[in-house]
């Protein structure tokens, strides 16, 4: 039974996981783009992921 | 401030520094600086002609010696084998500053014209030996075929006159002939022996011919050997001839000719001994000539290994030397007070080292005397400065190519560290290609120290100036070709699968059964072999470049709001950035949450048909508040829609008006409030900080403050510029929005090209057993992996490139950047040497 559930759970751990970073860069001149990265990292990849999982779930089209 | 560290966000705080430099020590000032790399003067004499200028006198001797090093170096490369040049890191460094400065530059100075003097002359005098060469070589021809000549003349005589022996006889019996021969006038023929340029020889007959009146016999012979040119390496081809006529006046005659069709006639004697003696002489003269050519050759070289041990670090001095003076030409001189004073600008930051340096300069001059640094208040707008690293300095400089960011504005570049590669691979995706990527992006980084220093050529040096780039490229390529799950167009079964095949019986289609799963990371691999396999893909990637390109589109116009903020127009962010969004919004951020809420129906169980969206959005404009209940996504969504529309066209004029009426609003309560204008211009407001300040302070001021171009409020101006914004926004939103299609485009192209590549080589070639199909896969193979490098990953690669480039300078940069701004060019010994290069 496919739901989009995961792509909820996934969202959350993806928060956190933004949370977490966000904390622990350290400080220094390349703490803004360490950060920058990580989460636009993070943001992008989950998005991709999602939209394609989603794609799946219900499929429209048969083979 | 000094905890906190600069980042790309936006620019560093720049100063306006004045330097107050004594003249002693101006010179090795300069120098410091140029090595630190962190001012940019600014040009105090802008109205003074370059002649006129104070250091034009030390210009002008640097510049002789930059010609003379440029002479070595054209005189090095023309030699044939090569002449090694010691690269700069290897050599000796001259020391340049200090109190032995000037003595070191004079002395670089006689030693440059010295050896200039020395390779000129040596240069002539091989000139001038190659000459001589030249001729004796023609000389020698011309010696060889006369013989001939006479040889063949000799012996059609002895036909005639069997009486007397040939010419080849023994020098005794040639003087009896010879005897006998001026005896005999009418055989004493005279003649006109020469060479002549091949090309010219039927014109030289013909007008001999016409001359003389056919008086004449003439007999040529081509030199098989062409000659050639050392200076220009021209060949050209020469005939022997010798012309026999009888009289003076003829001769004479032929001797003009000869003259005028740039002939060279050559001294030959008629008595076969003389002959042969000239030959002799002819011969051992040519011999020692090549003895000497090449004796002066090689000296020359010597000469030029000498030059070569120490012409890089020559160049580098009198680089270095000609930037000092240029930059001392833009200080104002106060001859009387003999000090310089200097403008320019800094990062803040770099106040300190910049004062150590200084500091430093005057140690190492050995005077007592300190030059003196103060920061200035200004209102002119700084250089825009990103300090960036090796990584950051290639995406920097993408972003800075659509145009330099105003100072302190948000910088694109920052993000475009992560966004770029990622719309590169969305793009691209391909697991094996992006490896590809990856791996050539690794080699070159962990090379990076020697391929720095080489001379890597313009093409193979972009890439190697965007090796970070490209790693990241390849980095998330691997990770896109993972959820497209194509890896050199083959797919990867890692989790499982959410299709079931039945067994097929024969050549029968089958259809899938869905057996509840979804497959976890990616494509399902069972699309692969599925014939409607494009149908689903087109659909699922049309989509997801819909949803990425809109959120992408929407996080550029989110980066308004800090620059708003920074420059201190708030009102901005309801007058532009809140209609701007809420348009933005209504429409395509709404269509997205279409996309995904349809997704997650299960249409199977649904009472409706699943609807096409693209036709839900048309018809949204066309027929607002009707919907058809058979074909609707989710009830209650005409109201929905029609809030939507209402909230999006009324955005438009608020976007059209909003602002130009707050300005409006804002002059007519400074008009109200009796203010005019004090210096008689046009412009209504409060005095700005600029006058008033120039009112209170008559010292401190900066040298060369022209009158800023303040914005002018003109009314009207403000309205155009605001029309222009609303249209080309809301314009610009839907044909931004359709252009994100390219990421669809270009991944199935990506997809297509790199299958039938498969489908054409390797495919045919699986199926083959024994030698036979062991040695055609390697060829085939090799043959594939080749077009999979050129075709797939650069020609691509570029392409995708390009594209998403193109994605963030239009559709993305035009939401937020303004790109004012001048770039930081800081006086820079080290980007001197780069530019060279």
């Amino acid at each position: 039974m496919s739901t989009s559930l995961p792509t909820l759970l996934i969202l959350a751990f993806v928060l956190g996981a933004m949370v977490v970073s966000w904390m622990s860069t350290p400080k220094g001149p390349n703490q803004t783009l360490i950060r920058t990265a990580v989460l636009l990292t993070l943001g992008v990849c989950y998005l991709m992921w999602t939209v394609t999982y989603l794609a799946q779930v219900h499929p429209l089209e048969r083979k | 401030m000094g905890d906190e560290y600069p980042t790309l966000f936006r620019s560093e705080g720049m100063s306006l520094i004045q330097l107050i430099v004594p003249r002693e020590v101006a010179h090795d000032t300069i120098a410091e600086l140029g090595e630190l790399g962190d001012v940019q003067f600014k040009d105090l004499n802008p109205d003074v002609n370059p002649f006129q200028r104070s250091f034009v006198g030390e210009i002008r001797r640097i510049d002789e010696m930059a010609r003379r090093v440029r002479y070595f170096t054209a005189q090095i490369e023309k030699e044939k084998d090569l002449i090694p040049i010691r690269p700069l890191y290897d050599s000796v460094p001259l020391v340049t500053v200090g109190p032995r400065a000037a003595q070191t530059i004079d002395e670089l100075d006689t030693k440059l014209i010295e050896h200039e003097s020395r390779l000129v002359r040596m240069n002539e005098n091989y000139q001038v030996l190659s000459d001589r060469m030249k001729e004796l070589v023609e000389a020698r021809h011309v010696l060889r075929e006369t013989a001939v000549f006479f040889d063949r003349a000799a012996g059609a005589e002895r036909e005639i006159r069997t009486s007397f022996d040939d010419s080849s006889a023994p020098l005794l019996q040639h003087d009896d002939r010879e005897a006998q021969f001026s005896g005999n006038a009418q055989f004493d023929l005279e003649f006109v022996a020469g060479t002549i340029e091949r090309s010219r020889l039927p014109t030289f007959e013909r007008v001999l011919w016409r001359v003389l009146r056919g008086n004449l016999y003439m007999n040529h012979t081509d030199i098989q050997e062409p000659f050639i040119d050392p200076q220009t390496g021209a060949e050209t081809r020469k005939n022997v001839f010798i012309i026999f006529a009888h009289g003076d006046t003829l001769l004479a005659k032929i001797q003009k000719v000869a003259e005028s069709m740039g002939a060279t006639v050559y001294p030959i004697d008629s008595n076969a001994d003389k002959r042969a003696d000239s030959l002799r002489e002819v011969t051992s003269r040519l011999e020692d000539l090549q003895v000497v050519l090449f004796n002066t050759g090689n000296t020359r070289r010597m000469e030029l290994v000498t030059v070569g041990e120490s012409l890089a670090s020559w160049q580098d001095v009198v680089q270095k030397e000609k930037a000092i003076y240029e930059t001392l030409n833009l200080l104002n001189y106060d001859v009387r007070r003999k000090t310089l004073i200097a403008e320019g600008w800094c990062p803040t930051r770099d106040i300190t080292a910049i004062q150590v340096a200084l500091r430093h300069a005057t140690d190492e001059s050995g005077t007592s005397v300190s030059p003196i640094l103060r920061e200035l208040p200004t209102k002119k707008t700084p250089p825009t400065f990103h300090r960036t690293n090796k990584f950051t300095e290639g995406f920097q400089t993408i972003m800075d190519s659509y145009g330099i960011a105003s100072y302190q504005e948000v910088n694109p570049g920052l993000f475009a560290v992560i966004t770029f590669p990622f719309l590169f691979a969305v793009m691209f995706g391909d697991v094996g290609h992006g490896l590809i990527l990856f791996t050539a992006a690794i080699f070159m980084i962990l090379r990076e120290r020697q391929l720095a220093k080489a001379d890597l050529g313009e093409i193979f040096g972009t890439f190697f100036f965007g090796r970070y780039i490209i790693l990241l490229m390849g980095a998330f390529s691997v990770y896109t070709g993972l959820i497209y799950n194509d890896i050199f167009s083959k797919s990867l079964h890692l989790f499982r699968s959410g299709w079931d095949f039945p067994v097929a019986h024969s050549n029968e289609t089958v259809v899938a059964v869905s057996n509840g799963h979804t497959y976890l990371f990616g494509l399902d691999p069972a699309w692969r072999e599925a014939e409607n396999q494009i149908i689903f893909t087109n659909s699922y990637k049309m989509k997801m470049s819909i949803v990425l390109g809109v959120i992408h589109m929407t996080f550029a116009l989110c980066l308004q709001v800090p620059n708003h903020i920074r420059f201190n127009r708030r009102s901005d962010i309801w007058t532009n950035f809140v209609p701007s969004m809420l348009f933005l919004q209504c429409i395509f951020g709404y269509l997205v949450l279409c996309i995904l809420y349809k997704w997650t129906v299960n249409w199977e169980n649904a009472t409706t048909v699943p609807p096409s969206l693209l036709n839900m959005l048309i018809s949204m404009f066309l027929s607002p508040g009707t919907i058809d209940p058979d074909s609707q996504l989710y009830p209650g969504q005409g109201t929905v829609q029609v809030i939507l529309l209402l909230i999006a066209m009324g955005c438009v004029p608020v976007l059209l008006i909003a602002k130009p009426y707050l300005q409006y609003q804002g002059m007519k309560k400074t008009q109200s409030q009796g203010y005019i204008g004090l210096h008689g211009d046009d412009t209504v407001g409060p005095p700005t900080d600029d006058q008033l300040e120039g009112e209170e302070e008559a010292n401190g001021r900066v040298i060369t403050e022209e009158d800023e171009d303040h914005e002018h409020h003109d009314f009207g101006e403000v309205v155009i510029h605001q029309i222009i914004h609303t249209i080309e926004f809301c314009l610009g939103c839907i044909s931004h929005t359709a252009s994100y299609l390219r990421l669809w485009a270009l991944s199935l192209a990506h997809a297509q090209l790199s299958e039938v590549l498969w489908d054409m080589t390797i495919a045919n070639v699986l199926g083959m057993s024994g030698i036979v199909g062991i040695v055609a896969l390697v060829v085939i193979g090799v043959m594939w992996f080749t077009l999979t490098v050129f075709i797939l990953c650069i020609m691509e690669g570029l392409s995708a490139f390009l594209h998403a480039l193109r994605l963030h300078w239009v559709e993305a940069n035009s939401k937020h950047y303004e790109a004012g701004g001048y770039q930081f060019v800081p006086l820079s010994f080290a980007r001197l040497n780069e530019e060279a290069a």
